[in-house]
C-alpha cells in the first residue's frame, strides 16, 4: 500500500471513530453547547451593564469579508474621534492590519487574532474589558472577524449590531443569510459607488432585509467616497 | 521591556520578598511597553489577545487563549486548553494541559507535569508532576 493510500485509510477510520463516538455523547455534546450559549449570553449582558454604567454607546461590527467593515470604521473614527474617546477591539484571524488602519484616526485600538475560531464571542471581550478603565471611554466598536455565518452565535453584550455587506457581493448575499440580519439592528450596504457599472439589484437588496426583519434600518454607504457616512452616524444616534 | 523581566526574576530568585515587593508594578510596567505586539504563530493557530510576546521557539498547542498581557519566555511549552492573561512565562518552561493562568509569573526551568489548574496572582516555581508538589506564592 502507498503512503498515500495509508493515509487516507488512516483519515477515514478517524472520520468513521468520530462518528461513532458522537452517538454514544451526544447527550453531552447538546448539554455542553446548550451551557456555552447560556455562559456567553450571560456574560454578554453583564459586558453591556458596564457599557451602560460607564455611559458608553457600543456597536459589534459583522460582516464578510471585504464588505468595508475597515474601511467604514476609518471614516467613523475620522467623524468621531475629534469628540469622542473611542476604543475599537478588531477581529482577525491573525494580523493587526484593521487595527493599524483605524488607529491612524486617532481611535485606541485592540487586536484579537482568533486563530482558527472564525467568531469574536463575549469571553473575549470581557477579558479585554476588564483590563480597562471604561471611564476612558465614550463609545466602542468591535469589529467581528469577517464572515456572514459564525457571529450569529454569540451576542457581544454591545448597544447595537451592525451588519455590513457590499453590492459586489451580489444581489442575493442577503436573503442567503438571514440570521445576522434577524439580530441586527442597522444593516449597512456599502460600496453603493460601483452600482452603475455592477448593476447590482439594490432595491432587492434592501427590501429582502426589510423582510427578514421588518425592524432593521437599512442604509446605503460607500466607504470610499464618504456617501451617506453622516447619514449612519445618525443611526447610530450621534 | 528586559529592564522589567531582570528585576521581577531577581525578585522571585528570593521567595520571602515577593510579597513584599512591587512585583505587581513591574508587571504593568513591563506590559504597559507591550502595547500593541501581537505575535503570530504558525501552527495551531490559537486565539490572542493583544499584547503577547513570543520569544524565540515557544511551542502552543491546540485551544489555547493567550492574552491580554501575555509575555513567554524562550523554549517554553504552552501544551492544549490552556488559557493565560496578565502572566509573565520565562524561559524554558512547561505547563500542562488544561491550565488556566491569570496575573501570574513562572519561574525559569519550571515543569509542571499535571494537567488541569486554576491559578491567580501568584509566582509559580520548581518542578512539579502532582497538583500537591507545586510551589507557588501568593502576591
Amino acid at each position: 500500500m502507498s503512503d498515500k493510500e495509508e493515509r487516507e485509510i488512516s483519515r477515514i477510520k478517524e472520520v468513521e471513530s468520530t462518528n461513532l463516538a458522537r452517538d454514544d455523547i451526544r447527550e453531552l455534546v447538546i448539554e455542553t453547547k446548550k451551557a456555552v450559549e447560556k455562559d456567553n449570553d450571560l456574560l454578554a449582558n453583564k459586558i453591556h451593564r458596564s457599557f451602560l454604567d460607564n455611559n458608553i454607546k457600543s456597536f459589534d461590527i459583522v460582516g464578510a469579508i471585504g464588505a468595508g467593515k475597515t474601511a467604514l470604521l476609518e471614516k467613523i473614527a475620522e467623524k468621531l474621534t475629534a469628540k469622542f474617546r473611542m476604543l475599537v477591539i478588531c477581529g482577525d484571524i491573525t494580523t493587526r492590519v484593521d487595527a493599524d488602519r483605524i488607529e491612524k484616526y486617532n481611535a485606541e485600538t485592540i487586536q484579537i487574532n482568533t486563530g482558527r475560531e472564525c467568531a469574536l464571542n463575549a469571553y473575549h471581550i470581557h477579558q479585554i474589558i476588564k483590563n480597562k478603565d471604561l471611564q476612558n471611554y465614550d463609545v466602542i466598536f468591535i469589529e467581528n472577524v469577517g464572515n456572514l455565518i459564525c457571529p450569529s452565535e454569540f451576542v457581544l453584550g454591545t448597544d447595537k449590531r451592525i451588519i455590513v455587506v457590499s453590492i459586489t457581493e451580489g444581489e442575493w448575499v442577503v436573503e442567503k443569510h438571514p440570521m445576522l440580519f434577524k439580530m441586527s439592528d442597522i444593516a449597512v450596504i456599502n460600496k453603493i459607488d460601483l452600482k452603475e457599472r455592477l448593476g447590482t439589484n439594490v432595491e432587492k437588496m434592501i427590501a429582502d432585509a426589510k423582510n427578514i426583519n421588518p425592524e432593521i434600518e437599512v442604509i446605503t454607504t460607500s466607504a470610499k467616497t464618504g456617501e451617506n457616512i453622516d447619514k449612519l452616524l445618525e443611526l447610530m444616534g450621534f | 521591556m528586559k529592564e522589567e523581566l531582570t528585576k521581577i526574576e531577581e525578585i522571585i530568585a528570593n521567595p520571602n520578598e515577593i510579597k513584599i515587593s512591587n512585583i505587581q508594578e513591574l508587571m504593568e510596567a513591563l506590559f504597559a511597553k507591550l502595547k500593541n505586539r501581537v505575535d503570530n504563530y504558525i501552527g495551531d493557530y490559537p486565539t490572542f489577545i493583544e499584547p503577547v510576546y513570543l520569544e524565540e521557539n515557544v511551542k502552543i498547542g491546540d485551544d489555547v487563549l493567550l492574552g491580554p498581557n501575555v509575555y513567554i519566555g524562550a523554549n517554553s511549552e504552552i501544551p492544549n486548553y490552556v488559557e493565560i492573561s496578565n502572566t509573565i512565562i520565562f524561559d524554558n518552561v512547561k505547563i500542562g494541559e488544561n491550565f488556566k493562568l491569570e496575573n501570574c509569573i513562572v519561574a525559569k526551568n519550571s515543569s509542571f507535569n499535571f494537567k488541569n489548574l486554576n491559578m491567580k496572582n501568584s509566582v509559580l516555581i520548581g518542578a512539579a508532576n502532582l497538583k500537591t508538589e507545586l510551589q507557588n506564592i501568593g502576591f
